[in-house]
Protein backbone atom coordinates (compact mmCIF):
# COMPACT_ATOMS: atom_id res chain seq x y z
CA UNK A 1 0.00 0.00 0.00
CA UNK A 2 1.34 3.42 -0.96
CA UNK A 3 0.97 6.33 1.43
CA UNK A 4 -1.44 8.11 -0.89
CA UNK A 5 -3.64 5.01 -1.02
CA UNK A 6 -3.78 4.96 2.77
CA UNK A 7 -4.61 8.67 2.80
CA UNK A 8 -7.50 8.09 0.40
CA UNK A 9 -8.94 5.51 2.80
CA UNK A 10 -8.53 7.89 5.72
CA UNK A 11 -10.11 10.89 3.98
CA UNK A 12 -13.10 8.81 2.91
CA UNK A 13 -13.91 8.10 6.56
CA UNK A 14 -12.99 11.39 8.22
CA UNK A 15 -14.79 14.28 6.46
CA UNK A 16 -16.39 15.39 9.74
CA UNK A 17 -13.48 14.87 12.15
CA UNK A 18 -10.41 16.97 12.98
CA UNK A 19 -7.40 15.39 11.28
CA UNK A 20 -3.87 16.46 12.26
CA UNK A 21 -1.17 15.44 9.79
CA UNK A 22 2.59 15.32 10.14
CA UNK A 23 4.80 17.59 8.10
CA UNK A 24 6.30 17.39 4.64
CA UNK A 25 5.20 14.69 2.16
CA UNK A 26 2.37 13.34 4.31
CA UNK A 27 0.67 16.73 4.62
CA UNK A 28 1.29 17.49 0.95
CA UNK A 29 -0.21 14.20 -0.18
CA UNK A 30 -3.16 14.58 2.21
CA UNK A 31 -3.90 18.03 0.77
CA UNK A 32 -3.56 16.61 -2.73
CA UNK A 33 -6.13 13.92 -1.94
CA UNK A 34 -8.51 16.36 -0.24
CA UNK A 35 -7.76 19.83 1.08
CA UNK A 36 -10.49 20.25 3.65
CA UNK A 37 -11.16 22.67 6.49
CA UNK A 38 -10.99 19.79 8.98
CA UNK A 39 -7.34 19.13 8.08
CA UNK A 40 -4.54 20.61 10.18
CA UNK A 41 -1.21 20.37 8.39
CA UNK A 42 1.85 20.67 10.64
CA UNK A 43 3.95 22.23 7.93
CA UNK A 44 7.30 22.20 9.69
CA UNK A 45 6.58 21.21 13.28
CA UNK A 46 8.78 18.14 13.49
CA UNK A 47 7.73 15.33 15.80
CA UNK A 48 4.76 17.22 17.17
CA UNK A 49 1.82 15.46 15.51
CA UNK A 50 0.82 13.11 18.31
CA UNK A 51 1.21 15.91 20.87
CA UNK A 52 -1.00 18.27 18.87
CA UNK A 53 -3.55 15.54 18.23
CA UNK A 54 -3.61 14.78 21.94
CA UNK A 55 -4.21 18.46 22.65
CA UNK A 56 -7.07 18.52 20.15
CA UNK A 57 -8.50 15.39 21.82
CA UNK A 58 -8.43 17.15 25.19
CA UNK A 59 -9.96 20.25 23.64
CA UNK A 60 -12.94 18.42 22.12
CA UNK A 61 -13.58 16.07 25.05
CA UNK A 62 -17.22 16.16 26.05
CA UNK A 63 -18.32 17.92 22.85
CA UNK A 64 -20.17 16.67 19.79
CA UNK A 65 -16.87 16.21 17.95
CA UNK A 66 -16.25 12.54 18.56
CA UNK A 67 -12.63 11.94 17.57
CA UNK A 68 -9.24 13.59 17.14
CA UNK A 69 -7.53 11.79 14.27
CA UNK A 70 -3.74 11.92 13.92
CA UNK A 71 -1.74 10.90 10.86
CA UNK A 72 1.88 10.44 11.84
CA UNK A 73 4.94 8.81 10.31
CA UNK A 74 7.51 6.51 11.88
CA UNK A 75 10.26 9.12 11.65
CA UNK A 76 8.11 11.79 13.22
CA UNK A 77 6.94 9.57 16.07
CA UNK A 78 10.48 8.40 16.78
CA UNK A 79 11.53 12.02 17.05
CA UNK A 80 9.17 12.44 19.99
CA UNK A 81 8.35 9.01 21.42
CA UNK A 82 7.44 10.60 24.73
CA UNK A 83 4.32 11.94 23.02
CA UNK A 84 3.02 8.37 22.77
CA UNK A 85 3.73 7.86 26.46
CA UNK A 86 1.79 11.01 27.30
CA UNK A 87 -1.11 9.91 25.10
CA UNK A 88 -1.14 6.58 26.93
CA UNK A 89 -0.92 8.34 30.28
CA UNK A 90 -3.73 10.79 29.56
CA UNK A 91 -5.67 8.07 27.74
CA UNK A 92 -8.17 10.24 25.87
CA UNK A 93 -10.75 7.78 24.57
CA UNK A 94 -11.39 10.02 21.56
CA UNK A 95 -7.83 9.86 20.19
CA UNK A 96 -7.04 7.89 17.03
CA UNK A 97 -3.38 7.76 15.98
CA UNK A 98 -2.77 6.38 12.51
CA UNK A 99 0.92 5.61 12.14
CA UNK A 100 1.98 5.29 8.51
CA UNK A 101 5.17 3.27 8.87
CA UNK A 102 7.46 2.82 5.87
CA UNK A 103 10.68 2.43 7.87
CA UNK A 104 12.29 5.45 6.25
CA UNK A 105 12.41 9.22 6.36
CA UNK A 106 10.54 9.40 3.07
CA UNK A 107 10.61 13.19 2.95
CA UNK A 108 14.37 13.29 3.37
CA UNK A 109 15.82 11.02 0.70
CA UNK A 110 14.41 7.77 2.06
CA UNK A 111 17.06 7.34 4.74
CA UNK A 112 16.18 4.47 7.11
CA UNK A 113 14.61 5.16 10.52
CA UNK A 114 14.93 2.96 13.61
CA UNK A 115 11.55 1.51 12.63
CA UNK A 116 13.49 -0.61 10.17
CA UNK A 117 14.24 -2.82 13.20
CA UNK A 118 11.77 -1.67 15.88
CA UNK A 119 8.09 -2.54 16.14
CA UNK A 120 6.37 0.77 16.85
CA UNK A 121 3.07 -1.03 17.40
CA UNK A 122 4.65 -2.98 20.24
CA UNK A 123 6.00 0.26 21.69
CA UNK A 124 2.50 1.75 21.49
CA UNK A 125 1.11 -1.28 23.32
CA UNK A 126 3.69 -0.78 26.05
CA UNK A 127 2.39 2.73 26.70
CA UNK A 128 -1.20 1.50 27.02
CA UNK A 129 -2.53 2.53 23.62
CA UNK A 130 -4.99 0.16 21.97
CA UNK A 131 -3.16 -1.18 18.96
CA UNK A 132 -4.56 -2.43 15.67
CA UNK A 133 -2.47 -3.38 12.66
CA UNK A 134 -3.11 -2.89 8.95
CA UNK A 135 -1.09 -3.87 5.91
CA UNK A 136 -3.50 -3.06 3.07
CA UNK A 137 -6.36 -0.71 2.32
CA UNK A 138 -9.03 -3.19 3.40
CA UNK A 139 -7.40 -3.76 6.79
CA UNK A 140 -6.89 -0.04 7.24
CA UNK A 141 -10.53 0.66 6.41
CA UNK A 142 -11.72 -1.96 8.88
CA UNK A 143 -9.38 -0.74 11.60
CA UNK A 144 -10.42 2.86 11.07
CA UNK A 145 -14.08 1.94 11.21
CA UNK A 146 -13.52 0.24 14.56
CA UNK A 147 -11.53 3.13 16.03
CA UNK A 148 -14.29 5.56 15.12
CA UNK A 149 -16.91 3.37 16.79
CA UNK A 150 -15.21 2.10 19.94
CA UNK A 151 -13.45 4.05 22.71
CA UNK A 152 -9.67 4.45 22.46
CA UNK A 153 -7.04 5.74 22.71
CA UNK A 154 -6.22 3.95 19.47
CA UNK A 155 -2.96 3.40 17.66
CA UNK A 156 -3.27 1.85 14.21
CA UNK A 157 0.10 0.60 12.98
CA UNK A 158 -0.17 0.86 9.21
CA UNK A 159 2.53 -0.65 7.05
CA UNK A 160 3.09 1.32 3.84
CA UNK A 161 5.64 1.27 1.05
CA UNK A 162 8.61 3.64 1.08
CA UNK A 163 8.45 6.55 -1.34
CA UNK A 164 6.41 9.62 -2.08
CA UNK A 165 3.74 10.28 -4.68
CA UNK A 166 5.45 11.94 -7.66
CA UNK A 167 4.25 15.36 -8.69
CA UNK A 168 2.57 16.26 -5.38
CA UNK A 169 2.58 20.07 -5.14
CA UNK A 170 4.19 21.94 -2.27
CA UNK A 171 1.87 23.26 0.44
CA UNK A 172 2.52 26.98 0.13
CA UNK A 173 0.03 28.25 2.68
CA UNK A 174 0.24 30.82 5.44
CA UNK A 175 0.16 28.89 8.73
CA UNK A 176 -1.83 31.66 10.41
CA UNK A 177 -4.55 31.51 7.78
CA UNK A 178 -4.41 27.73 7.83
CA UNK A 179 -4.71 27.52 11.62
CA UNK A 180 -7.61 29.97 11.55
CA UNK A 181 -9.42 27.88 8.93
CA UNK A 182 -9.06 24.78 11.09
CA UNK A 183 -9.95 26.61 14.31
CA UNK A 184 -13.12 28.09 12.80
CA UNK A 185 -14.18 24.70 11.47
CA UNK A 186 -13.51 22.99 14.82
CA UNK A 187 -15.04 25.60 17.12
CA UNK A 188 -18.12 25.81 14.89
CA UNK A 189 -18.50 22.04 15.21
CA UNK A 190 -18.03 22.19 18.97
CA UNK A 191 -20.64 24.94 19.27
CA UNK A 192 -23.15 23.25 16.97
CA UNK B 1 4.46 31.03 58.95
CA UNK B 2 5.36 31.08 55.30
CA UNK B 3 8.49 32.52 53.72
CA UNK B 4 8.43 35.05 50.91
CA UNK B 5 9.33 32.28 48.47
CA UNK B 6 6.48 30.11 49.67
CA UNK B 7 4.14 33.09 49.32
CA UNK B 8 5.33 33.60 45.73
CA UNK B 9 4.59 29.96 45.00
CA UNK B 10 1.07 30.37 46.35
CA UNK B 11 0.47 33.57 44.45
CA UNK B 12 1.59 31.99 41.18
CA UNK B 13 -0.80 29.09 41.79
CA UNK B 14 -3.62 31.54 42.48
CA UNK B 15 -2.80 33.50 39.34
CA UNK B 16 -2.82 30.39 37.15
CA UNK B 17 -6.03 29.00 38.58
CA UNK B 18 -7.55 32.47 38.43
CA UNK B 19 -7.29 32.43 34.64
CA UNK B 20 -9.31 29.20 34.60
CA UNK B 21 -7.06 27.20 32.26
CA UNK B 22 -8.36 24.06 30.60
CA UNK B 23 -5.04 22.25 31.11
CA UNK B 24 -1.61 22.68 32.65
CA UNK B 25 1.34 20.60 31.43
CA UNK B 26 4.51 20.49 33.46
CA UNK B 27 8.12 19.41 33.31
CA UNK B 28 9.35 19.60 36.88
CA UNK B 29 12.05 21.49 38.69
CA UNK B 30 12.77 21.62 42.39
CA UNK B 31 12.13 25.36 42.42
CA UNK B 32 8.62 25.01 41.05
CA UNK B 33 7.63 21.76 42.72
CA UNK B 34 5.48 23.72 45.15
CA UNK B 35 3.71 25.43 42.24
CA UNK B 36 3.07 22.15 40.45
CA UNK B 37 1.83 20.48 43.61
CA UNK B 38 -0.32 23.52 44.38
CA UNK B 39 -1.89 23.28 40.93
CA UNK B 40 -2.45 19.53 41.25
CA UNK B 41 -4.04 19.95 44.68
CA UNK B 42 -6.20 22.98 43.93
CA UNK B 43 -7.23 22.71 40.29
CA UNK B 44 -10.93 22.26 39.73
CA UNK B 45 -12.44 19.30 37.90
CA UNK B 46 -12.33 21.13 34.56
CA UNK B 47 -8.57 21.72 34.66
CA UNK B 48 -6.22 18.85 33.83
CA UNK B 49 -2.77 19.11 35.35
CA UNK B 50 -0.39 16.52 33.92
CA UNK B 51 3.27 15.70 33.26
CA UNK B 52 4.89 15.51 29.84
CA UNK B 53 8.20 13.98 28.85
CA UNK B 54 9.82 17.06 27.36
CA UNK B 55 9.02 20.71 26.85
CA UNK B 56 8.26 20.51 23.11
CA UNK B 57 5.56 17.99 23.93
CA UNK B 58 3.98 20.54 26.22
CA UNK B 59 4.03 23.09 23.41
CA UNK B 60 2.27 20.60 21.13
CA UNK B 61 -0.44 19.54 23.56
CA UNK B 62 -1.11 22.92 25.19
CA UNK B 63 -0.59 24.82 21.94
CA UNK B 64 -3.35 22.77 20.29
CA UNK B 65 -5.98 23.80 22.84
CA UNK B 66 -6.71 27.22 21.29
CA UNK B 67 -7.58 25.44 18.05
CA UNK B 68 -10.55 24.06 19.99
CA UNK B 69 -11.28 27.40 21.68
CA UNK B 70 -9.46 26.41 24.89
CA UNK B 71 -6.41 27.71 26.75
CA UNK B 72 -3.57 26.15 28.68
CA UNK B 73 -0.43 26.83 30.66
CA UNK B 74 3.02 25.25 30.69
CA UNK B 75 5.13 25.11 33.85
CA UNK B 76 8.77 24.23 33.23
CA UNK B 77 12.42 25.10 33.83
CA UNK B 78 14.23 27.58 31.61
CA UNK B 79 16.87 25.11 30.39
CA UNK B 80 14.00 23.31 28.63
CA UNK B 81 13.67 26.12 26.11
CA UNK B 82 16.56 24.47 24.29
CA UNK B 83 14.22 21.55 23.73
CA UNK B 84 11.14 23.63 23.05
CA UNK B 85 12.37 26.27 20.64
CA UNK B 86 11.56 24.49 17.37
CA UNK B 87 8.07 23.61 18.57
CA UNK B 88 7.51 27.15 19.83
CA UNK B 89 8.60 28.78 16.58
CA UNK B 90 7.20 26.36 13.99
CA UNK B 91 3.92 25.71 15.78
CA UNK B 92 2.79 28.10 18.53
CA UNK B 93 4.29 31.25 17.03
CA UNK B 94 3.71 30.44 13.37
CA UNK B 95 0.10 29.34 13.89
CA UNK B 96 -0.62 32.26 16.31
CA UNK B 97 -1.56 30.08 19.28
CA UNK B 98 -1.71 31.68 22.74
CA UNK B 99 0.14 29.76 25.44
CA UNK B 100 1.33 30.99 28.84
CA UNK B 101 4.68 29.53 29.83
CA UNK B 102 5.95 29.90 33.39
CA UNK B 103 9.57 28.88 33.84
CA UNK B 104 11.92 29.11 36.77
CA UNK B 105 15.43 30.29 36.00
CA UNK B 106 18.66 28.42 36.55
CA UNK B 107 22.24 29.53 36.28
CA UNK B 108 21.90 32.79 38.18
CA UNK B 109 22.72 33.74 41.76
CA UNK B 110 22.55 30.81 44.12
CA UNK B 111 22.99 28.26 41.34
CA UNK B 112 24.89 25.16 42.42
CA UNK B 113 25.18 23.52 38.99
CA UNK B 114 28.26 24.89 37.26
CA UNK B 115 27.10 23.80 33.79
CA UNK B 116 23.47 24.83 33.61
CA UNK B 117 24.23 28.52 33.08
CA UNK B 118 25.44 27.59 29.58
CA UNK B 119 21.85 27.12 28.46
CA UNK B 120 19.95 29.14 31.05
CA UNK B 121 21.84 32.44 30.81
CA UNK B 122 21.17 32.92 27.07
CA UNK B 123 17.48 31.94 27.30
CA UNK B 124 16.00 35.47 27.46
CA UNK B 125 18.03 36.56 24.45
CA UNK B 126 17.21 33.33 22.60
CA UNK B 127 13.49 33.84 23.16
CA UNK B 128 13.59 37.51 22.21
CA UNK B 129 15.56 36.63 19.07
CA UNK B 130 12.71 34.26 18.22
CA UNK B 131 10.22 37.10 18.80
CA UNK B 132 8.70 35.44 21.88
CA UNK B 133 7.73 37.96 24.59
CA UNK B 134 9.56 37.48 27.91
CA UNK B 135 8.70 39.01 31.26
CA UNK B 136 10.78 38.58 34.39
CA UNK B 137 10.14 38.22 38.11
CA UNK B 138 12.77 38.13 40.83
CA UNK B 139 13.47 39.00 44.47
CA UNK B 140 12.79 42.68 43.83
CA UNK B 141 9.15 41.89 43.10
CA UNK B 142 6.66 41.37 45.90
CA UNK B 143 4.51 38.23 45.93
CA UNK B 144 1.63 40.46 44.80
CA UNK B 145 3.74 41.58 41.84
CA UNK B 146 4.37 37.93 40.96
CA UNK B 147 0.66 37.18 40.97
CA UNK B 148 -0.25 40.28 38.96
CA UNK B 149 2.49 39.69 36.38
CA UNK B 150 1.51 36.06 35.81
CA UNK B 151 -2.13 37.10 35.47
CA UNK B 152 -1.31 39.86 32.99
CA UNK B 153 1.02 37.58 31.02
CA UNK B 154 -1.84 35.13 30.59
CA UNK B 155 -4.06 37.94 29.30
CA UNK B 156 -1.23 39.12 27.04
CA UNK B 157 -0.88 35.68 25.48
CA UNK B 158 -4.60 35.51 24.73
CA UNK B 159 -4.92 39.09 23.51
CA UNK B 160 -1.90 38.83 21.21
CA UNK B 161 -2.37 35.22 20.06
CA UNK B 162 1.13 34.04 20.86
CA UNK B 163 3.22 32.18 23.39
CA UNK B 164 4.29 34.42 26.28
CA UNK B 165 7.01 33.50 28.77
CA UNK B 166 7.39 34.56 32.39
CA UNK B 167 10.83 33.80 33.80
CA UNK B 168 10.74 33.41 37.57
CA UNK B 169 14.02 33.80 39.48
CA UNK B 170 13.51 32.34 42.92
CA UNK B 171 16.89 33.21 44.43
CA UNK B 172 16.36 35.60 47.33
CA UNK B 173 19.17 36.40 49.75
CA UNK B 174 16.54 37.32 52.34
CA UNK B 175 15.02 33.87 52.21
CA UNK B 176 17.07 30.81 53.16
CA UNK B 177 14.34 28.59 51.77
CA UNK B 178 14.69 29.93 48.24
CA UNK B 179 16.48 27.57 45.89
CA UNK B 180 18.06 27.64 42.49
Amino acid sequence: MKRIEALRVITERTPDLPVTATCAATSRELAAVADRDNHLYLLDAMGLTVSVGTGVALGIAGTKVSRSVVIDGDGSLLMNLGAAATAGYLAPDNLVILLLDNGVYASTAGIPTQAEKLDLGAIAESVRLKVLRAADTTELGNALQRTLAEPGPWFVHVRIEPGNEPGTPLLLIDPVVHADRFRRWLTDRIAA
Amino acid sequence: MSTTTQQRHKNVVEAVLGMDPDAVAYVPSNSIAAIINGLIDNAGPDTRVFPVSREEEAVGVIGALPLAGKFGVIVMQDNGFGNALTALTTFATSYHLPVLILANTRGGLGEYNSMIHSISAPVPDMLRAANIPVFGLDRRNSPEDWQATVTEAGKHARMTYRPVVVLMEFFDFNDKESRA
